[in-house]
């Protein structure tokens, strides 16, 4: 069975190409436009990965790394940001706020589907 | 000008060498001496304040809060020094109020106690103390005003280029079906702009962190070697396309020296990237040498274009490119070497350039033997 991602990420076309690279990969994805719906999304919908961006309106990738990591039904879901927050800090600043990874903006669309699964196997 | 007083306080005519304005009061708070800097200061003719009670010199508005505090000092009389931390205020005979500074000492004259109070108009420190005060609010504000741009500038460039570089990754990577040679061959094109303008991107961004003070330097043991040859060997690929040598000489035993490794890292690319640039023919040498006296010099030697003496000056500054003229040709915004003086500067090392016209180039970046 394939592994099933939850796409968090309000720039539709960034959105599309994620999900795309994702598709292509053989992952089952679904998506979320801000941290509100990705959260609800999240903690009903038994998901392998969560990728969110940061800066999203309504509710922020903080908020959503906070109440998600607050939330038992997800407690072994990596949740990894995918951010075009990426000048010196960044990284560590998001790293803090409790995400398991993180994957700067630009994406190498090459690499980014080794990345993903190395983010699976991680989870042990 | 004692006589109304008798001969008690007679001595005390010195103070009119006094800088400040001085007053001397009684128990009861009435004046028995002022100086004719205290006239000028508070405006009145010494005749009219002798025997007043010192309120008079207080702001109406203040005047209770004197009373109450010229009996507590009359308890427990000390000296009290200038700029006690208080804010205090005079007013002078036509009713302006203006900031003062006073220092007060109680003195015995034949078992009368009496206080003597130097007062110092401080108006003007004031208005300068303010004027910095607001001045650093509005040097802070513009700085975090400025943090905030170049945030901002470095999410919203790098948005777009997501959707470029990820869109023509996934089509040269076929996924959504085969290309002809030429789709492939331009797309390539597409590819190498777009990572192109990305790391054009970057070098803004780090000019205007290191001009504003945000790149921290972070010290650790480095072996010198390891940075030469990641350096060689992440641009041998480039070095190829161009059919250029890449030679490294570098010494057998290890040279460590305390220093930040992004930084070295990223001068020694940025030279041997520009030295790759600017060479048609021949090779690019990186050579390292430790001196008897310690310190470390790396060389980045090619035999391109070389810099004319008169273009020396302008080298290190942003934004230069030599030859106007031939920015088509070679790719850059020219930050580069300015770039990499200003990381040169923060890491405690020194570049430097020599060069003939027409024949190659040399930079030298020297690393201190304290750091070494």
């Amino acid at each position: 069975m394939s592994a099933r991602v939850l796409v968090i990420e309000d720039n539709a076309v960034n959105r599309e190409l994620i999900t795309y690279l994702l598709r292509a990969f053989g992952y089952e994805v679904s998506s979320e436009t801000n941290g509100a719906c990705g959260f609800a999304n999240a903690i009903c919908g038994s998901y392998d990965l969560v990728l969110s961006d940061i800066l999203m309106p309504d509710m922020d990738g903080f908020e959503f790394a906070r109440r998600f990591k607050a939330a038992p039904e997800v407690a072994n879901t990596p949740l990894i940001a995918v951010t075009a927050l990426a000048m010196t800090g960044d990284r560590e600043k998001i790293l803090q706020a409790g995400f398991d990874g993180y994957i700067s903006k630009p994406i190498d669309p090459q690499a980014f589907a080794g990345q993903i699964s190395t983010f699976l196997q991680d989870r042990g | 000008m004692d006589e109304a007083l008798g001969t008690p306080l007679a001595g005390l005519s010195l103070l009119e060498a006094a800088p400040d304005a001085m007053i001397v009061t009684d128990h009861r708070g009435q004046i028995v001496l002022i100086n004719a800097q205290a006239e000028r200061l508070f405006g009145y003719a010494r005749t009219e304040l002798l025997g007043q009670k010192v309120e008079n010199l207080v702001p109406p508005r203040l005047r209770e809060q004197h009373l109450h505090h010229r009996d507590g000092y009359q308890h427990a009389p000390r000296v009290r020094p200038m700029g006690a931390g208080l804010d205090l205020y005079g007013v002078r005979k036509d009713g302006t109020e203006f900031s003062v500074e006073i220092s007060l000492s109680p003195i015995t004259i034949r078992g009368e106690r009496y206080v003597s109070s130097a007062i110092r108009d401080i108006t003007a420190r004031k208005r300068i103390e303010k004027a910095l005060h607001d001045k650093n609010i509005e040097l802070r504000n513009a700085n975090l005003a400025k943090d905030r741009f170049l945030a901002g500038i470095s999410h919203e460039l790098r948005t777009p280029l997501n959707a470029i570089i990820g869109f023509t990754g996934t089509l040269l990577m076929k996924l959504p079906g085969p290309l002809t040679d030429e789709q492939e061959r331009q797309l390539l094109i597409v590819d190498s702009s777009a990572r192109h303008l990305l790391s054009l991107i970057n070098d803004i961004l780090d000019v205007a962190k290191i001009e504003s003070g945000k790149v921290n330097i972070t010290r650790e043991q480095v072996v010198l070697q390891d940075v030469v040859h990641e350096v060689s060997n992440s641009l041998r690929a480039l070095a190829e396309e161009k059919h250029l040598r890449i030679d490294v000489a570098v010494p057998a035993e290890p040279v460590i020296a305390n220093t930040d490794r992004r930084a070295l890292q990223q001068i020694l690319l940025n030279l041997a990237n520009n030295a790759i640039k600017y060479t048609e023919q021949g090779s690019v040498a990186i050579d390292m040498q430790k001196a008897c006296d310690g310190h470390t010099a790396i060389a980045v030697r090619d035999t391109g274009l070389g810099i004319r003496d008169e273009d020396r000056v302008r080298l290190f500054q942003a934004f230069e490119q030599l030859d106007a003229s031939s920015t088509r040709r070679f790719q850059g915004v020219g930050l580069g070497l300015h770039l990499s003086q200003q990381l040169a500067t923060l890491i405690g090392a020194s570049l430097d350039c020599e060069s003939t016209y027409g024949r190659g180039s040399t930079f030298t970046l020297t690393i201190p033997a304290d750091a070494a």
